[in-house]
């Protein structure tokens, strides 16, 4: 589904030159659940972002479902991000100003939907994290597992078949973590290839592999 | 402490050398305009050269006679005889001036023409107004008695009809429409804004075409009445009321009958209005209104503007404001900085107005847009103005710095 | 896509409620100044409907001396007929070309009636001043022996009375013992200059009886102040006492035009000045809302958004924010030509509006672009991982 091969990413600022990651080989097979660990640093968002095509790698390859994306222009990488990809992060980036239904809708909008099937496809999306009975409210009078809850809805309505995850129980305490964990297994049990990083080894363990990556290097 | 805020102001403002940017040129283009049109107005209204006496007179500039049964109605000047009997005979007064209106004439010399606004004048008019003579003297009354063809000139108008050859002109003659007179005095001119001593040649009323025995009671003429002492204006006033009262008030006028008539003695800014509207009140006041919209408009929306601005600074600033909160600092010293910062910003631009304005009340003076315009920052219009900078302050800092000083501290902190 | 901008803005009118104000008040301000700039705009493109240029008018007062004025005119008008530098001279009333003087009566003919501007003058004006007649002619010798007075008329005054029809040789009633026939039509006649409005006119002329005391002279190109300051002396010379006083139609036409341009131009930078405020403060908001979005931008850009889509999402956001406030506006605007506030076609209103509908369009778009363009440019990775 996922392959990076010899993947390099380099920070340049005038004066230092930061190795975020180095010589990255990795494949994420469909219907995998994948966890990404390390300390602080090691550039696990920077793999999550590589892998998500929100940044560009400075040297190596990635592909995704058997295509090279290294020559995609803003607009194909737009279309694959949208098509393909879910995302899900740890502060949880709803829009304060729309309702928990609108939030959901936002990736369908960028693609050829109608306002109806809109309405439709995102009802159904937060049928299956269990927030059907939210949709009018507005995410400040949500708890933090329900906005999490909310931003899974958002991931999954446009049925990506990678989600990708940045520390999504981060800012969650342990019930409500375990509680999305089970979401996410869920969709990983209806298909779904799910790319995690996370801090907490519990957490890890219970997803079919573990990457662990020091100092850029993966050591795992 | 205010020394301190205006230190973290300061600061503040080179940081975001855009928003300043924007902010100072709302303001001060605003107050520039504000200035610039508060100085035409003194101008305008003002007691200026060669009026120096305004603040102690009364106008009488016109009379309205109505025929009620014809619907008819004629307002204009009063003749000179109406003047001698009725205003001349008033006790209050100091002095009455009496001048024409609205009389022209050209003149030519050396195959140029140059127009002249022309005046015909009593002696008393150069006692109420405060002409500078550079040369000569005016008219007195003996020379008015006997019909002199004396003339007293502008500056302006020496330089052009005598070509400036250096010598005096007093005691030779100018001709005027095929007649010749004596120059006797050269005045300073005055500004064409001041249309009752506005003029290029003064003559005494009794010459040959000033027409000065037209009409029982209208005419050309209006009358100045100057008190000795503003104080007095108000009795002064009753006792031009009481004279009017004596009057018939029906009579006949240029071979039309007339059934009652009106005539009004007011302060200069008065009779400026009604020169404008009128006695039609609702005129007045659709006038009033229409200015004071334009008036709130032009002052709201720069207002607005910074409010905006400041609104979007200040939740840019939110994360310090957090930090300075989560320090201890109380809701009031926050309101306190945001407002010295305002206010201060307000004082940079309203500096800046005041160099713009000045700037362009030179350019007005010097352009001869108006002939010896004499604009000028006073004292009351620089107040004025400070007063509105303080008043923007106040406007554009106080919303924003409440919503902010309001502002939890862990949103703040968060953002 | 709209809608969703639309949702946007109205869940966050409470924070652009002083923005929309702000906008709206300028709509109101570019409406007012736009429809008094396009109405003298409109009347300068009329032709004024005579030439002024080489024309001088002079102006006769007679003073004291009142016998025989009329008679005493015409022989001044005769005297300055005769000298070889003028091609042609016309007394008029003192309602001259460029001056403040008015003469305006009503006339009516069956139900229509009008207001229209009266000018006193004799059979040779159109030759002074160069008219050119659309219809008939203008009235000569022919016409003094005639039962009714001649009159001619403009285009203005002749849709106004006469519909549809040939007003020529139509009686006009002037009271009950007197007619006015039609002999006559020209084009147009601002007597008051390029930037008046066209309005009805109407040339009666002149009897033995009228103290009409202005005098219309066309001199030959070339002809200098030396001339004009003999004229007045020969004149004064026939006319002890009188006064003479020459203005050339040329600067008299500019101080007609100042006064309509003075304010025009006023208006023009002041409001020019506000608008530029305006815009910069625009610019400056939606810069600041453009930084406190970092987050939202990076998220849409994850969702699937080209870079694109963000610049046309701040563009539509405030695209629609600009379309709430000239709503607001045109409801205030609209009045206008429904109460028939000042007297103005409605066209000039209409025009106005719309105009005004594009310049704030073209303002908020220009001070939202390079913001806009800003955001499509934030870097998504680095925008997600701020906080």
């Amino acid at each position: 589904m996922i392959k990076l091969q010899n993947v390099e990413k380099v920070y340049r600022t005038s004066s230092v030159e930061t190795l975020a990651l180095n010589n990255i080989n990795l494949t994420v097979n469909k219907g995998e659940f994948v966890s990404i660990m390390g300390p602080s640093g090691c550039g696990k968002s920077t793999l999550l972002n590589i892998m998500g095509l929100l940044d560009e790698p400075s040297q190596g390859h990635i592909e995704i479902d058997g295509r090279r994306v290294e020559s995609y222009q803003d607009q194909k990488l737009a279309r694959l991000r949208n098509e393909k990809l879910g995302f899900i992060f740890q502060s949880f980036h709803l829009i304060n100003d729309l309702s928990v239904l609108d939030n959901v809708e936002i990736p369908l909008l960028y693609r050829n939907t109608s306002a109806k099937e809109r309405r439709e496809l995102a009802r159904e999306a937060l049928e299956k994290v269990g927030l059907s009975n939210r949709m009018k409210h507005f995410p400040k009078q949500l708890s933090g597992g329900q906005k999490q809850r909310v931003a899974i809805a958002r991931a999954i309505v446009g049925r990506p078949e990678i989600i990708l995850a940045d520390e999504p129980t981060g800012n969650l305490d342990s019930v409500m973590g375990n509680e999305i964990l089970a979401i996410l297994q869920k969709l990983n049990a209806d298909g779904a290839t799910i790319i995690m990083v996370t801090h907490d080894d519990s957490m890890a363990r219970q997803t079919h592999r573990l990457i662990r990556l020091f100092d850029g290097t993966q050591v795992q | 402490m205010i020394l301190n805020y205006i230190k973290i102001a300061w600061k503040v403002l080179l940081r975001h050398p855009f928003y300043t940017f924007i902010t100072l040129f709302g303001i001060s283009i605003t107050l520039t305009v504000l200035m610039v049109v508060t100085s035409f107005m003194d101008h305008l209204l003002g007691v200026h050269y060669p009026e120096g006496n305004r603040d102690r007179s009364l106008f009488v500039t016109s009379v309205v006679q109505k025929d009620t049964t014809r619907s008819s109605r004629s307002s204009s000047p009063m003749s000179v005889r109406f003047i001698q009997t009725y205003l001349k005979t008033m006790q209050t007064p100091e002095r009455v001036g009496m001048t024409s209106m609205f009389t022209f004439a050209n003149a030519y010399v050396n195959g140029k023409r140059i127009k002249l606004f022309t005046k015909y004048t009593d002696a008393d008019f150069w006692r109420v107004c405060t002409f500078e003579f550079l040369d000569g003297k005016p008219f007195a009354e003996q020379q008015i008695k006997t019909g002199d063809q004396v003339v007293v000139i502008t500056d302006d108008f020496q330089k052009q009809y005598f070509e400036d050859d250096g010598k005096t002109v007093i005691g030779r003659e100018v001709e005027i429409e095929g007649l010749r007179y004596r120059v006797i005095g050269v005045v300073k001119g005055s500004p064409a804004t001041r249309p009752y001593s506005y003029a290029d040649v003064y003559f005494p009323y009794t010459v040959p075409k000033s027409n000065y025995e037209r009409g029982n009671m209208r005419g050309n003429f209006i009358a100045i009445l100057m008190a000795k002492d503003k104080s007095e204006l108000t009795t002064m006033q009753s006792e031009f009321q009481q004279a009017m009262s004596r009057i018939p008030q029906s009579g006949t006028e240029y071979g039309s009958k007339y059934t009652n008539f009106t005539i009004k003695a007011e302060g200069y800014a008065d009779q400026y209005m009604t020169s404008f509207f009128g006695d039609d009140d609702s005129r007045r006041v659709f006038f009033f209104t229409a200015v004071a919209i334009i008036l709130l408009m032009f002052m709201g929306l720069p207002a607005l503007n910074l409010v905006n601005v400041n609104v979007g600074r200040m939740m840019e600033r939110a994360s310090e404001i957090g930090v300075r909160k989560a320090f201890g600092a109380p809701a009031k010293t926050l309101l306190y900085q945001f407002i010295v910062e305002n206010i201060f910003i307000t004082f940079i631009g309203g500096s800046l107005a005041l160099v713009f304005s000045f700037v362009i009340i030179q350019l007005i003076n010097n352009s001869g847009w108006i002939a010896y315009a004499d604009l000028a920052i006073n004292p009351t219009v620089f107040l004025v103005s400070l007063a509105v900078c303080f008043l923007f302050g106040l406007l554009s800092g106080v919303l924003p710095a409440f919503r902010m000083s309001k502002l939890k501290i862990v949103d703040a902190l968060k953002s | 896509m709209l809608r969703h901008f639309f949702t946007l803005i109205w869940n966050k009118r409470k924070t652009h409620a002083l923005l929309i104000v702000e906008i709206w008040a300028s709509f109101l301000v570019l409406f007012g100044v736009l429809t008094f700039l396009l109405s003298n705009l409109r009347n300068y493109r009329e032709p004024i409907g005579f030439s002024y240029e080489q024309v001088w008018s002079m102006e006769l007062t007679n003073n004291q001396d009142t016998t025989d004025v009329p008679a005493k005119v015409e022989s001044i008008l005769r005297r300055i007929r005769a000298y070889p530098e003028v091609e042609s001279a016309s007394r008029m009333s003192s309602n001259t070309p460029f001056t403040m003087n008015n003469m305006n009566n009503s006339v009516s003919y069956q139900n229509a009636s009008t207001l229209a501007e009266f000018y006193r003058t004799d059979e040779s004006l159109y030759r002074t001043l160069d008219i050119t007649m659309q219809k008939g002619r203008w009235f000569g010798p022919q016409d003094r022996s005639a039962r009714y007075t001649p009159l001619v008329i403009n285009q203005k005054l002749q849709e106004k009375l006469f519909p549809g029809e040939n007003p020529i040789g139509k009686t006009i009633k002037k009271d009950d013992t007197h007619f006015w026939k039609v002999v006559g039509v020209v084009e147009t006649f601002k007597g008051k200059g390029e930037y008046m409005n066209n309005t009805p006119a109407i040339f009666e002329p002149l009897t033995e009886k009228d103290w009409d005391m202005s005098i219309l002279i066309k001199t030959r190109p070339g002809t200098d102040a030396t001339f004009e300051a003999n004229l007045v002396k020969d004149v004064l010379a026939m006319v002890r006492n009188w006064g003479a006083e020459v203005t050339y139609l040329t600067e008299s036409r500019k101080t007609q035009h100042n006064l309509t341009l003075v304010p025009v131009i006023i208006f023009g930078i002041i409001s020019t000045f506000l608008l530029i405020n305006v815009g910069l403060g625009l610019f400056g908001v939606l810069n600041l809302n453009i930084a406190r979005r970092r987050g939202e931008i990076g998220l849409r850009r994850a969702m699937g958004a080209t870079e694109r889509s963000i610049s046309l999402q701040f563009l539509g956001e405030i695209w629609v924010l600009a379309s709430f406030s000239i709503l607001l506006g045109l409801l205030f605007a609209v009045q206008f030509p429904l109460l028939h506030v000042f007297d103005m076609d409605a066209g000039i209103y209409l025009l106005a509006m719309a105009v005004a509908v594009v310049v704030i369009y073209l303002i908020v778009t220009l001070c939202a672009w390079y913001p806009s363009r800003q955001a499509s440019l934030i870097a998504p990775a680095v925008a997600l991982h701020e906080d």
